[in-house]
Parts: C-alpha cells; sequence; structure tokens
C-alpha cells in the first residue's frame, strides 16, 4: 500500500507544491520586517474592505448578466449566429487582461468612442468616468460574466427535456419553469461559479491597476505592488500579503470543491421544446444582442486601433523583441510543464477515487484532499504573493536576477494555470478509467500500451486544451512581470503596460492588437497539435 | 476445476458477502441475481479487481488469492466497453497477446484464426465502430479466447443485445467452453440465460445458493 502511494508521481508533486507554499509562507512570516504584522491600521482596514467590495459587486453583477445571457442563449437556439457568439464568448477566459483593459479604454475612455460620439452628437462628453470602481466592475464583469454565461448555459442545456415537457403539460409560466425546472438545475454551477469569480476578482491585479484610478481605488494585490515598486516599504508590502494569503485561504478551504466547470466549455447546443412567448422571445434577443456588443466592441476597436499603428516602428524596437520571444519561450515553457503536473495530478487524483484503485483505502479520501488543494494552490497564494516571495528569496539568496525572474514567472504561470487545467482533465481521466480500467488490467496490457491506445485518444482534445489554454494564460499575464519587469526582463503585456504608461497611445494599440491576435491563434490552434476529435465520446 | 471457497467481502462496513462456489472445466456456470445482489462484486473478487477479506479462490488446486488481476489465468467480457472504438478488429485481438506496440505475423496471422472461429472472418481492418453490438462481442470474445486462460468471466456481456444475436451469442460460448476446456463463470440477471448453464447459483443475503 505504502508502496503504491509513494509510486504515485502526482503525490510527490503535490508535496512538493505544498513544501513550496509552505517556505513562501515561512519567508513571509519570518521575515524582519514582518515584526508589525499585528498591527493592522485604518489605511488596511480601507483595503480590505474595498478589494472585499468590488469582489462581491463584481461576483453579483457578473453571475446575475451571465446568467441573464445563459438563459437568453439556451432558449434562444435557433438565434442567428449563436454558435459563433458563444465561441467568441468562451474566448474570454484567455483574452490577455490588459488587453481588454485597452480595449475597454478605447470605447469608455476619456477620447473614447462613447465621448466622441457624445461631443460630436450632443456637443457634451461624460469626462473620465471610466476610472475608479466604475471601471473596475466593467472590467471584471466583461471578463467574468461571459465565462459564467458559458458554464450557466451548459447546465441549462443539460436539463432534461422531460421536465420541460412536463412543465409545459402543467402550464407553468416563464417564472415558474425558472423557479421550478432550471433554478434547481442549475443552482450547483451557480455557486460553484460564483466562488470562482469571487476568488479571480479578489486577487485581480491588472485591471485595477490600471482602471483603479486613485488610491481609494486600490485592493491588496494593486497595495502590494505598490509598497515593493513604488514605495519600496517591504514590511508594509509583507503585513498586506499575510492579510491577503490568510483570507484568500479561508476563501479556497470553504470552497474546497473547487470546479471551474471548463470541462462544460464544450457543449452540444440542444432544442428546449418550448416556445418563448414574443415579449419574453424579444427580452431574451434583446439582452443577446446587448451582451454581443458590450463584448465585441472593445475587440472592435483594438482592431482599428492597432491596425493604425506603426509596425515598422514596433517591429524595429529591440525591447518589442525581445519581450515577444521571452513571452512565447515563458508560455510554451509553462504549457508543457503545466500540462505534464496536471495529468500527474489527475491521475493520482483518479488512484485515490476508483474503488478498484486506490479508492476503498480510508486514507485515500484525505489524500485526495491534499491534492486537490494544491492544485488550486494559485487560488490562495496569488502572484504577487508569489513574486514577493522570491523577491525576498532573491534578496538573501543572491544568484542572477534573470534566473529568479523567469523561475518566478514559470511558477505563477503554472500554479495559475493549474486548477484550470485540473478541472479539465480531472474529470477526462476519471471517465477513461471508469470505461476501461477493468479492461486494461485484465489484459494485463503495459503503460506504453494503455498510453498510446487507451489514454491519449481518449484525452488528446482536452490535453490540446488544456496546453492552449495555458499558453493564453502565461501569456497574456501581468501579475508577477510587474515586480520584476525592466528593460532587461519583459514580457509583452509587460511592454504593453510600459507604452500605456508612457502614453505611447498608437504604439500601444498595435501591440495590443498583436498580443491579442497571438493568444487567439494560438487558443485556436495549439489545440490541432494533439489531434481532432480522435475519439467520439459516447 | 475453479474453486471459491469462503471468500469474504465486507462492503462499507456494512454489507458482508460470503462466496462459496466451484466451477468444473468444460462447466458453464449462471449466477443469478437481481441489480446490486454483489453478482458482479463475486466477479470483481474472482478476477482480483477487489480483494476479499479471507478465503480462498483456487484454480486447479494453485491459490490465486495473492495474484494481480493481469497474473490471474482469466479473461473477461463486460457488459460495455470490451473495446477501443478507435481502434481495429484486429489491434483491439492483438491487445490481448502482444505488449508491444508493433505486432509479429505470427500473432497477426493468430487473430486471422480466431477471427474465423466467431464467424468474422476478413473483419481484420474494420473500425470496431463501425461494427453492431453483436459483432463488437464476438470481437471481445474472440480476443478472450485468443488468450488462452483456463478461465471465462462473463459480466452480463450480451444484455442489450437482440433476442437471435443473444441466443446465438450464448450459443457460441457454450460451444467454446467445450470446445477449449474452459472454467466459464457468466453472471445475468435473465433467467432464460441458464439454459445453456450446467449450473446456476442464486446470490441470495449475500451469499451463493445452488438452485
Amino acid at each position: 500500500m505504502l508502496f503504491r502511494l509513494i509510486a504515485l508521481p502526482g503525490v510527490w508533486i503535490s508535496f512538493g507544491l505544498l513544501l513550496f507554499a509552505f517556505i513562501l509562507f515561512s519567508i513571509l512570516f519570518f521575515s524582519r520586517d514582518a515584526s508589525s504584522i499585528a498591527q493592522i491600521d485604518s489605511h488596511i482596514w480601507g483595503l480590505l474592505r474595498f478589494t472585499l467590495f468590488q469582489a462581491f459587486l463584481s461576483t453579483l453583477l457578473s453571475i446575475m448578466i451571465g446568467g441573464l445571457l445563459a438563459w437568453s442563449l439556451a432558449h434562444q437556439s435557433r438565434f442567428f449566429g449563436r454558435k459563433t457568439l458563444v465561441a467568441i464568448f468562451s474566448s474570454s477566459l484567455v483574452l490577455p487582461t490588459l488587453v481588454v483593459v485597452f480595449g475597454l479604454i478605447s470605447i469608455y475612455g476619456r477620447n473614447g468612442w462613447i465621448n466622441t460620439l457624445t461631443s460630436h452628437l450632443f456637443d457634451y462628453s461624460f469626462g473620465t468616468y471610466l476610472y475608479g470602481l466604475f471601471g473596475i466592475l466593467l472590467a471584471h464583469v466583461y471578463l467574468n460574466a461571459s465565462f459564467a454565461s458559458r458554464s450557466l448555459l451548459h447546465a441549462f442545456e443539460s436539463i432534461p427535456r422531460e421536465k420541460y415537457k412536463l412543465a409545459k403539460s402543467l402550464n407553468f409560466s416563464t417564472f415558474e419553469r425558472f423557479l421550478y425546472v432550471e433554478f434547481p438545475a442549475i443552482k450547483g454551477t451557480l455557486f460553484s461559479i460564483s466562488a470562482t469569480i469571487f476568488l479571480l476578482c479578489f486577487t485581480s491585479f491588472a485591471i485595477v491597476l490600471v482602471l483603479g484610478g486613485n488610491p481609494s481605488y486600490n485592493t491588496l494585490e494593486v497595495a502590494i505592488y505598490e509598497a515593493v515598486k513604488l514605495d519600496f516599504d517591504i514590511s508594509m508590502a509583507l503585513k498586506l500579503a499575510l492579510i491577503q494569503l490568510s483570507i484568500s485561504t479561508v476563501f479556497v478551504l470553504l470552497s474546497s470543491n473547487f470546479r471551474t466547470n471548463l470541462n462544460n466549455l464544450k457543449t452540444a447546443h440542444s432544442l428546449i421544446p418550448w416556445r418563448e412567448k414574443s415579449r419574453v422571445r424579444i427580452l431574451q434577443i434583446t439582452v443577446i444582442m446587448i451582451f454581443a456588443f458590450f463584448f465585441i466592441s472593445p475587440l472592435v476597436a483594438i482592431m482599428i486601433d492597432g491596425l493604425g499603428a506603426d509596425f515598422g516602428k514596433i517591429f524595429s524596437d529591440g525591447l518589442f523583441i525581445k519581450s515577444f520571444w521571452t513571452s512565447i519561450a515563458l508560455a510554451t515553457v509553462s504549457s508543457i510543464l503545466t500540462l505534464f503536473i496536471a495529468l500527474a495530478l489527475s491521475d493520482t487524483r483518479r488512484n485515490f477515487t476508483l474503488k478498484h484503485r486506490l479508492g476503498e483505502r480510508k486514507i485515500s479520501k484525505f489524500l485526495n484532499l491534499i491534492v486537490a488543494f494544491s492544485g488550486n494552490l494559485y487560488l490562495a497564494i496569488p502572484s504577487l504573493i508569489l513574486g514577493l516571495g522570491f523577491f525576498l528569496l532573491s534578496q538573501r539568496a543572491g544568484g542572477s536576477m534573470f534566473i529568479w525572474s523567469t523561475s518566478a514567472l514559470l511558477t505563477a504561470n503554472v500554479l495559475m494555470s493549474l486548477p484550470f487545467a485540473l478541472s479539465v482533465l480531472t474529470p477526462a481521466m476519471q471517465k477513461t478509467a471508469t470505461r476501461y480500467d477493468k479492461l486494461v488490467f485484465s489484459l494485463g496490457m503495459s503503460k506504453v500500451q494503455r498510453w498510446v491506445y487507451c489514454e491519449f485518444p481518449y484525452l488528446a482534445s482536452s490535453m490540446g486544451y488544456v496546453f492552449a489554454l495555458s499558453f493564453c494564460f502565461s501569456l497574456g499575464d501581468l501579475g508577477i512581470i510587474a515586480l520584476f519587469g525592466s528593460q532587461d526582463f519583459s514580457t509583452l503585456p509587460w511592454y504593453l503596460y510600459s507604452l500605456m504608461g508612457s502614453y505611447r497611445t498608437s504604439d500601444a494599440a498595435g501591440v495590443a492588437l498583436i498580443l491579442l491576435a497571438i493568444t487567439l491563434a494560438a487558443f485556436l490552434l495549439l489545440p490541432r497539435l494533439f489531434g481532432r476529435d480522435n475519439v467520439r465520446d459516447r | 476445476m475453479l474453486e471459491i471457497d469462503n471468500v469474504l467481502y465486507e462492503y462499507h462496513d456494512s454489507e458482508l458477502y460470503d462466496f462459496s462456489m466451484s466451477v468444473e472445466k468444460g462447466q458453464i456456470v449462471a449466477i443469478l441475481g437481481q441489480s446490486g445482489s454483489g453478482k458482479s462484486t463475486l466477479l470483481d473478487l474472482t478476477a482480483g479487481f477487489i480483494l476479499g477479506k479471507s478465503g480462498r479462490i483456487m484454480i486447479d488446486g494453485l491459490d490465486m488469492s495473492a495474484l494481480s488481476v493481469e497474473e490471474r489465468p482469466l479473461t473477461i467480457l463486460f457488459q460495455h466497453h470490451n473495446l477501443f472504438e478507435h481502434l481495429s478488429v484486429e489491434k483491439n485481438i492483438l491487445l490481448g497477446i502482444s505488449k508491444t506496440i508493433t505486432s509479429s505475423a505470427q500473432e497477426i496471422d493468430k487473430v486471422k484464426n480466431i477471427l474465423k472461429e466467431v464467424g468474422l472472418e476478413g473483419y481484420e481492418k474494420k473500425p470496431a465502430s463501425s461494427l453492431s453490438g453483436g459483432q463488437q462481442q464476438r470481437v471481445a470474445l474472440a480476443r478472450a479466447l485468443i488468450r488462452k486462460k483456463p478461465i471465462l468471466l462473463l459480466d452480463e456481456p450480451f444484455t442489450g443485445l437482440d433476442k437471435t444475436t443473444h441466443k446465438e451469442m450464448l450459443a457460441l460460448v457454450r460451444k467454446i467452453t467445450n470446445k477449449k476446456g474452459l472454467h466459464t463463470m457468466m453472471v445475468t440477471h435473465e433467467e432464460d440465460d441458464c439454459a445453456v448453464a450446467d449450473k446456476v447459483y442464486r446470490v441470495e443475503n449475500h451469499r451463493l445458493v445452488l438452485s
């Protein structure tokens, strides 16, 4: 038994991840600068209050809007362009946050489309209304409502047709149908998605950094960044980091059954046997169209603004070229590492859950929880805190800053992608094992045979998706690089942020377009490396 | 002779199964019972997917209770998912005898011959997914036979097939058991299936009762 446990690579990886978290925590906690940890002043209370408030409001709005959109899409399955729209909304998950922010500024900013239009038509400008709580909520809703809608749409589509037929035969109104048929079916997804969105918004960095506007709209994450990078106040950064770490750990433990429902992204659209009343249909179509406009307009703005950029100038900038290759290299290595780690952890988890493996052992349930938690560490340790840990470690241990920066970025990227990778691969691997374990074991197939004939054909599309997802996450992340970024070490998001900070708007538009194009191309093309639909799921 | 001698199995610390039975060479023994009665648990114990608390499972006097699934001299036909649908018939059968990715000409010849025995001559290159349910179970049976193991375990493998195919498959199992001298154990919930069996056990109160 002990030997079988030790032989599982996922156990070692999980142990390594937890050890890493422990070391990081120790560095932060026992740092000489952390002596005043117990003192939490009104400034910190203010930061904490605003961080929680914006996360709560963002989650509420994202869930309400995403839910309404999913409900509308589920009932308008014949809506023209529905499939394309759903695919576009799905891309929100991988869009680089900074690119989205750039697009939102192009539409809602002081010199954005809306102000330009109202100035032309009514000689009136709304001014700089985007910066502050409004901008933060807008960007969070943009990214998370579309993400929520995708998972909730699947939940709506999974409701058995018979339930709709029964509701129809009982002459339910639209509201009764929602209350008795739809809500009970989606509430599980609603809860898990809400928990995910709350954690993402609680630790949101790039959006608050750019759209926060002034210190009264700072979150803990941005305050940590400012303490390290601008004020050089490590003591304050540590205090904030420990508060953030404690709170996010509690949230992760409370939602220990963390599921992102990403395995649901590939849904088959199905017809709900219910013809909507015309006023409900009009409402649903209006919701879809308004959200489609809200979602697509910033992307169009990025394209239009970007196409006007001087690409010759951008491509001749040495820092751009350096940032480009650094981003690609980091994304490639991160996604390979993520894929291997996620496969190992998922395999270990199925060993602990399946009866004919180690599932019947009493310790298995506990070990399964530990492995699951280690894979979701990122949610408890946001990248800025991770960066701070690496920063302090580099100060103590010395050595090449390039190596420290690269290690920090790779670690952050892998940890960031892991929860999503696991939510795709774990159920897929579980399913393959449930279906074929007995056959494979009874035939005495070798490990290579098992992988070639049984695992890979069934997992290829999930692996491709995880690889692409991880690549895009890494490519677009502006988190830890904010601490380590410099003229010598830069990524595309950091380069874009520098351009925006120095008001080189035209160049920034060009780089935003390049980043958007690479991300979308990677998201669409990388899964093909793994082959598509090797096996049709039955 | 296959002997299951007082094998005890405790499920979730509450249900205690106690199984004893035997199967002679060339015999088919049917295990009859309702869903959830423990028929499949008996099969899992025999195959080694789960381990009993005590008791012995022996073949011709040799205790195989401590052996892993791979080491036990048996082959199994399940109700579902017997084949990898994306692979050809030939590859599916080869997986029963070859432990490498490539196969020898001899092994391929063996596949041809065994397919003849189950009435699927010329089906070597067809993808498993293109076969009917009955044909798929024939391929699975062919793979079971090519492995030349003395024990054949059948876990309701013909449920869901149409009546004629169902009957044909049972007759084929009967013929093969006689011809190869197998110890065949068939779990089923359909009384009609027992017509081909030499002995019928019922699972009652977590024990086997000879009918």
